[in-house]
């Protein structure tokens, strides 16, 4: 018989682990059709959990109403990151600036510098400090399950995760638009050539992406129930981190590496404090990028 | 092709009347005109922007080395920042060591961890290094804020007594600028001198394409691991003298932003150019405190100056390719040979 205490780690751990990979869908949706990193989608996130703060404080609505709202707003948000950061950047395509390392490069950029722009934007507006969720819309009400004690928040993370990969999956192989987010994602001149409005199919990606950072924004904030600007840094980069380890394209590797992720960290708190706990998902990702240069789960690509 | 942009730059000998003059002018700047206006200004306050401005300056030109001239986008460069002002911050405070030695001493260590970290990483490419280096410098930074028994955790490192040497007092606002100024420009010379070289231009091969570059025999590995220790190196000369300077470190001040930061300096000013390291690393930290009146909104402007700069002068201020323009509207050609018959372009 497993210590209730480990097994109440590795629940934690599971928990945490699904809050990164709702985190990181959209963040590999992105990546796996321009094959460029959004570092804004920390910004996304953030701006799903402000926005759904102030309509709570605001009107009060039930929870399926902020949910809705949050998506809305995500929409909104991926839209607006794909036309200010990176759209004015595809108008090159002669051969000599595809090949430079600094057009390359342009959109990484650009996408960092619109995240310090909104970042500061919304802490300008609603201060630096941590924003307080309204206790009645807390979703951490406790369920005894056995020894482990598990929240309403974890069932209702796991939940819109499942049904997130669930519907993405279903979207991307099932329907026409996700035929076209593939075929882009492939080969975006060829998908051009077929009579796909490749344009017209990023700001698509962008807009699910968005959506679901927002989702997972507002789920988080709710969950933890402190909001504030610089939250998106950290489950930006932990995306990131599953995103690599699960082989870059693989939206169900992501998932799966999150989960590893997040399971990884609540063990190492028993053995180290938690201030270190960090640094497992940057060896993680270090030891991936050497060892395992296809990611665990991915397609072959060139990285090394 | 006729765009001048996709020709391999190949940087001016520092021969021509160009290069010699503005050093010159650049080096009077700093030693007797900045000097002179913060006397009569007369604030420890303005001394102490004019450190920070220096201090930039340096790390920007360091990593003008590895992301300008080598073409490796780095994503980690405070924490060996951090790792020079903590090495000369504990030497300082513990050993009561000297600046003279605590800023050898930071340039080594940290010359010593970055090799560690180029050794696993320096065979990843584009994006993968970017994000290996940005892992690597949290990991730093998490070292530098928890090993509390060490580097004294969120609470940093207190250094007491000024600079001075051989007992010379050296501690007056006046004093201190004059060494932080000697130490950055003799550094910027070096590393000048690094980058406009036959040296600087193997590693310019590396930036253009470096699978082509190792075809021709460039060690490609081992020359972008030597320009990363060596950027690695001068930045840790920067934390030591931002150690000496302030009299305080704590690891806030070398994270990821920071990080940031000094990438977004060398893209503003223009990848792969000194100058417009050196112009970035100015505009961005001065921006700022011009803009302090304005208060909240200065994080703002220079998130927008960053945007507006890659969207709109994608080559920087003064990026590599218009620099060598300047210099041949107003010299002519710089590939033909000079007076003594040699051409002035290569090597």
């Amino acid at each position: 018989m497993i210590d209730p205490y480990y097994l109440q780690q590795l629940v934690i751990g599971l928990s945490l682990g699904m809050t990164y990979a709702l985190m990181a869908i959209g963040f590999t949706l992105i990546f796996g059709v321009l094959n460029v990193v959004n570092f804004a989608h920390g910004e996304v996130y953030t701006i799903g959990a402000f926005a759904s703060l102030v309509l709570i404080t605001a009107f009060a609505p039930p929870f399926f109403l902020v949910v809705l709202f949050a998506l809305l707003v995500g929409a909104l948000a991926g839209f607006s990151l794909e036309r200010i950061a990176f759209k004015p950047f595809r108008r090159f395509t002669d051969e000599a600036s595809l090949k430079s390392r600094a057009m390359r490069e342009a959109t990484l950029m650009s996408s960092l510098a619109v995240s310090i722009i909104v970042r500061e934007l919304i802490e300008l507006v609603f201060g630096s400090q941590q924003q307080q969720v309204p206790f009645e819309y807390l979703i951490n009400d406790p369920i005894h399950v056995g020894p482990v004690v598990i929240t309403t928040g974890d069932v209702i993370i796991f939940v819109v995760s499942v049904a997130m990969l669930v519907g993405l999956q279903f979207l991307l192989t099932r329907t026409h638009v996700g035929l076209s987010i593939r075929a882009v994602s492939n080969n975006p001149l060829g998908a051009r050539y077929v009579g796909i409005n490749v344009d017209r199919t990023i700001i698509m990606t962008f807009v699910i992406g968005g959506m679901m950072g927002a989702a997972a924004g507002i789920l988080v904030g709710l969950y933890y129930g402190v909001i504030f600007p610089a939250m998106g840094f950290v489950p930006g980069i932990k995306a990131f981190v599953a995103m690599v380890m699960g082989g870059l394209s693989s939206i169900p590797g992501a998932v799966i590496c999150a989960i590893i992720l997040g399971l990884s960290e609540s063990i190492a708190v028993t053995f180290i404090s938690s201030g270190w706990a960090d640094i497992v998902a940057y060896s993680f990702l270090i030891l991936t990028l050497i060892f395992f240069p296809q990611g665990l789960f991915g397609a072959k690509r060139e990285r090394v | 092709m006729s765009d001048p942009v996709s020709r391999p730059a190949m940087p001016q000998a520092g021969r021509s009347l160009m290069s010699r003059v503005l050093p010159l002018v650049g080096a009077l700047l700093v030693f007797a005109l900045i000097p002179a206006l913060l006397a009569h200004f007369g604030k420890g306050y303005f001394y102490q922007i004019a450190n920070l401005a220096l201090i930039f300056v340096l790390l920007a030109a360091s990593l003008h080395v590895v992301t300008g001239v080598a073409g490796l986008l780095h994503l980690g460069h405070a924490a060996f920042y951090g790792v020079g002002a903590y090495t000369a911050g504990l030497l300082a405070s513990h050993f009561d060591t000297t600046f003279v030695l605590t800023i050898p001493a930071a340039a080594v260590v940290t010359a010593a961890i970055a090799f560690l970290v180029a050794l696993p990483t320096m065979r990843l490419v584009s994006i993968y290094f970017a994000v290996a280096t940005l892992a690597i410098g949290q990991m730093i930074y998490l070292v530098l804020l928890n090993w509390v028994s060490f580097t004294n955790g969120p609470n940093g490192v207190l250094l007491f007594g000024g600079l001075s040497v051989f007992g010379i007092d050296l501690s007056s606002p006046t004093a201190t600028y004059f060494v932080v100024a000697l130490v950055v420009v003799a550094s910027l010379v070096v590393i000048h001198r690094i980058s406009h070289s036959y040296y600087g231009n193997a590693l310019r091969s590396l930036r253009e394409d470096d699978q082509c570059a190792d075809a021709m025999g460039v060690r490609t590995v081992a020359m972008k691991m030597q320009a990363f220790v060596i950027s690695a190196a001068f930045a840790g000369v920067a934390g030591a003298l931002w150690a000496h300077t302030t009299g305080y470190i704590a690891p806030p001040d070398f994270d990821f932003a920071e990080s940031i930061l000094i990438l977004s300096m060398i893209v503003v000013g223009g990848l792969g150019s000194l100058p417009g390291a050196i112009i970035g690393a100015l505009l961005l930290i001065l921006l700022p405190e011009f803009l302090r009146p304005l208060g909240d909104v200065r994080n703002i402007m220079v998130g927008c100056v960053l945007f507006f700069s890659i969207l709109l002068l994608p080559r920087g201020l003064f990026g590599e390719v218009s620099a060598l323009a300047l210099v041949r509207r107003q010299l002519g050609d710089a590939w033909t040979t000079d007076a003594k018959g040699r051409g002035v372009g290569w090597r």
